[in-house]
């Protein structure tokens, strides 16, 4: 037997003796470090940060010494929850714990030798993640440069992956890949927008503001993540490095390559596109800058005339209809009973199967496009969510597209056989200058000019109701808005929708320009489809609420008279109307028409109210 | 007038809720959740099968679990598991791991009757507060780990590199990374002797999920240079797929 073991059977001995002697009160004076010997419970431990608390603080599960001494009682596991119950909390729920089954003391190397760390924070994260997580990407980038050299902003590993809070994304095996898109999206955001720490460091504090204008970011926020660029699939993940670096991703000579992971078989060219402008800087982006104001002085010129032309009509008609009950008078007819009665076609079936078309795109096409533009309020997420996602709510958009294009392509050629409806022929040639200013042409001409003068004239009492021809001005207005309009909204709609195939014809700037005069438009057509042409045609006091004319496609020849007074003797004239005069439309064609146009009634008084309101509160 | 503007409305709901997507239900009756386990156990005296490797069970696993890796399972439940009427609950290390799937199906086809898959595995019984217990916990070491697009260098610059594939001999053999060698998890306790201390091992997993703790082991038995393969082989999978 060694002396080493004569020493330990005396002193456990000892122990023994003393413990056997004592009466349960005695104090017996025994330390941890008089059997636990070594430099680091003895020295080191006190002058740790859990020096203070003594063995007893984590180790108080030993009950009996003289069991634990002849090692029967062994400590079990510490539980450091116990004072540090809020890391304790959210540490339970990370990926170190779920997965690897990290206790505290592995990451915590030598607990009972745990210092207050002298050197800079984010510094010991980093060497201390490193360990196991080796990464000379991140070591290369400019964070991890910037925080080697002290810079206390700088992103170390918890900033962007949490501390204890470690999130269960293993992105090796993109299990999780849109909550860990959606995560770490929304955590280089919270640093970059944050105006005193870019200011700080050089940086723009806008760069997210603006990346949260374009397609990427309107997506992103609703929550589309997997198929549109977040942060990370531009500028990379840990090997960030500035754009003037030779190796860095959004370096302009990497940038194509860069586009190419997303957006396939594209021109180098596509990759000139602005990921994060600012529309509004005139020096830097001329262009966009012109397209964006160029946009707005178009919805204010229109709605400032639109609506104070709808204001002023409501207003002399109302007071008309109000002065005419007071009095008691009817309006009289010139027609008999029989006459009043009989239907007068206006609108042929085709014209009312496209409007009602029209219509279905139109709708379609706002429900789930508003909800990217006004992405950041509420009710958008909540259609957004209604539609399955921004994914499905970008294939109805291009399936009411398509719809819209079909109809246009359509008005193109019903325009091209109005003018030529027997062909090119010689003969026909002749006439087509007639026909496209004469009366049944949507083609404005002298007569609007001299109706619209007449109807102001009225708005102000000073003058009687204009007569019209079968086109009002506002009519025509109307049609050829949206037919101009669709070179517009259709032009860049369809860029966007194929920006790949489109940069073969025009460079990435171009898709800026295009989302920026989409948008716009769209809120033009919008607003004008829900104001002024909703108040023209159904929400004037005469129809109020509803005119279902462009559905049964006709009216009493009474209204035509009325209404369109011109179109009235020049059918007369022509001895013409005999053959417009049609059957009352049946009960089944009134009640669909009644459900189908209150409800497009009901969604455009709802878009407009809920776009107002985004507009101003939202 | 009134009338109509509900009828409208009515209209309008309508579309919209028709639109509203619905959230298929779990019908699978296989998968238990963490409390109906717990249930389980108290009632019925269910038992837990830990279905990953031997070393992984030892090192963590619910309290009073078997250690059943899904390879043994055919024999090992000769002797662990007679009683077909045994309730048991199988589980692994993640709820992306297939193992405690595998060894219901082969329970079933033995006869077992009351069987059951905590869903979620390991994570969601941790995740609602349940305990778990160490029986031979391996202390965690600092592992330096690769990924794929550096496996070549490392081939290069490692004199004598020990490629050691810990999955199952079926994944090894549909395809493996040239030169490694194949211990399966479940048997690695046993075959220590066959690892170089002396040479660099790079530990290859299915997933990156596994080869953590074997490198620990590895550098807690002696064994000086140990790499990990960052996301195993189904990463590497997915990188030669982007290209």
């Amino acid at each position: 037997m060694t002396e080493k073991n004569w020493f330990e059977i005396l002193f456990l001995s000892t122990i023994f003796f003393m413990l056997a002697c004592g009466d349960g009160q005695a104090e017996i004076k025994i330390n941890c470090v008089d059997c636990h010997t070594s430099a680091k419970f003895k020295t080191a431990y006190k002058q740790s940060v859990h020096g203070n608390i003594g063995c007893k603080g984590c180790h108080e599960d030993i009950k009996s010494l003289d069991r634990h001494v002849i090692k029967k009682e062994k400590p079990s596991l510490i539980s450091c929850g116990k004072c540090h119950g809020e890391i304790d909390k959210v540490y339970k729920n990370s990926f170190h714990y779920l997965y690897e089954d990290f206790r505290c003391y592995d990451c915590h190397y030598e607990i009972h030798e745990l210092k207050p760390e002298k050197e800079h924070f984010k510094i010991a994260v980093a060497k201390n993640c490193t360990k196991c997580h080796t990464n000379e990407e991140y070591a290369l980038s400019g964070h991890g440069a910037a925080v080697m050299k002290g810079n206390k902003d700088s992103a170390t590993c918890s900033d962007c992956h949490g501390l204890h809070d470690t999130k269960a994304y293993h992105t090796s095996t993109e299990l999780y890949s849109l909550e860990a898109r959606e995560f770490y999206n929304r955590t280089c955001k919270s640093c970059h927008s944050n105006k005193e720490m870019m200011n700080r460091n050089g940086l723009s504090p806008d760069t997210v503001r603006y990346y949260e204008e374009t397609y990427h970011g309107k997506v992103q926020d609703l929550g589309y993540p997997t198929s549109v660029a977040g942060c990370a699939d531009c500028h990379t993940t840990h090997n960030i490095l500035a754009k003037e670096h030779p190796d860095s991703a959004v370096n302009p000579k990497n940038l194509t390559k860069n586009c190419e992971k997303c957006h396939h078989r594209i021109h180098p060219r596509f990759a000139e596109y602005k990921a994060h402008p600012d529309f509004k800087d005139r020096k830097r982006y001329p262009l966009l800058y012109i397209s964006f104001v160029s946009m707005v002085v178009l919805l204010l010129v229109t709605f400032a005339f639109y609506w104070t032309h709808t204001l002023l009509w409501w207003r002399k008609v109302y007071w008309e209809k109000h002065r005419l009950e007071q009095l008691g008078i009817k309006l009289e007819s010139p027609f008999t009973h029989e006459e009043n009665i009989q239907e007068i076609r206006r609108f042929s079936l085709k014209d009312r199967i496209m409007h009602v078309l029209l219509i279905i795109s139109f709708f379609g096409l706002v429900i789930t496009g508003f909800p990217i533009k006004y992405h950041s309020v509420p009710w958008a997420k909540v259609l957004i969510n209604v539609m399955g996602g921004a994914h499905n709510a970008g294939i109805y958009h291009r399936f009411a597209a398509i719809i819209l294009i079909g109809l246009f392509l359509v008005a193109m050629y019903r325009c091209i056989r109005f003018l030529f409806p027997k062909g090119f022929g010689k003969k026909d040639r002749k006439g087509w200058l007639d026909r496209l200013f004469g009366p049944d042409s949507l083609m404005p001409n002298k007569q609007d000019w001299q109706q619209f003068k007449a109807m102001v004239r009225w708005f102000f009492n000073k003058g009687e109701y204009p007569k019209f021809d079968r086109w009002t001005y506002w009519e025509k207005f109307d049609f050829l808005a949206v037919f101009w309009g669709m070179f517009i909204i259709g032009g860049s709609g369809i860029t966007l929708w194929a920006p790949e195939l489109a940069s073969y014809v025009y460079p990435g700037w171009v898709f800026n320009i295009a989302s920026i005069l989409h948008s716009e438009e769209a809120l033009l057509a919008a607003l004008f489809i829900f104001t002024v042409h909703f108040f023209n045609t159904h929400l004037i006091p005469t129809k109020f609420p509803m005119d279902p004319i462009i559905f049964t496609g006709s009216y009493k020849l009474e209204e035509l008279w009325r209404s369109r007074t011109l179109e009235y003797e020049r059918l007369k004239e022509e001895n013409r109307l005999e053959e417009l005069k049609i059957k009352h439309p049946g009960l089944v064609l009134k009640i669909v028409s009644s459900m189908f146009g209150y409800t497009s009634l009901l969604i455009g008084i709802i878009f407009t109210l809920i776009i107002l309101w985004t507009f101003f509160f939202g | 007038m009134v009338l109509r503007l509900l009828t409208a409305l009515i209209v309008v709901l309508t579309v919209f809720l028709s639109c509203t997507a619905t959230l298929p239900q779990k019908t699978d009756e296989s998968y238990i959740e963490p409390a109906q386990a717990a249930v389980l156990i108290k009632e019925k005296g269910a038992v837990f099968v830990d279905t990953m490797g031997y070393l992984e069970c030892m090192d963590h696993r619910i309290p009073g679990s078997l250690c059943i890796a899904l390879e043994e399972f055919e024999i090992k439940s000769q002797t662990s598991l007679k009683d077909k009427e045994q309730h048991i609950i199988f589980y692994c290390e993640s709820d992306e791991c297939l193992r405690a799937g595998q060894t219901y199906k082969k329970a079933k086809t033995l006869g077992y009757k009351n069987i059951y898959i905590l869903n979620g595995g390991l994570p969601a019984w941790k995740r609602a507060g349940y305990e778990i217990e160490s029986q031979q916990r391996i202390k965690r070491a600092p592992v330096v780990s690769i990924k794929p697009h550096m496996l070549k260098n490392l081939i290069k610059e490692k004199k004598g590199l020990f490629i050691l594939d810990i999955r199952s001999e079926d994944l090894y053999k549909a395809g493996h990374i040239d030169g490694a060698v194949n211990i399966p998890l479940y048997t690695l306790h046993n075959r220590l002797k066959e690892i170089p201390k002396n040479n660099p091992v790079l530990v290859i997993d299915e997933n990156g999920k596994r080869s953590f703790l074997v490198c620990c082991w590895l550098i807690n038995n002696g064994v000086k240079d140990v790499i990990r393969f960052y996301g195993g082989m189904k990463y590497k999978e997915i990188q030669e797929r982007k290209g």
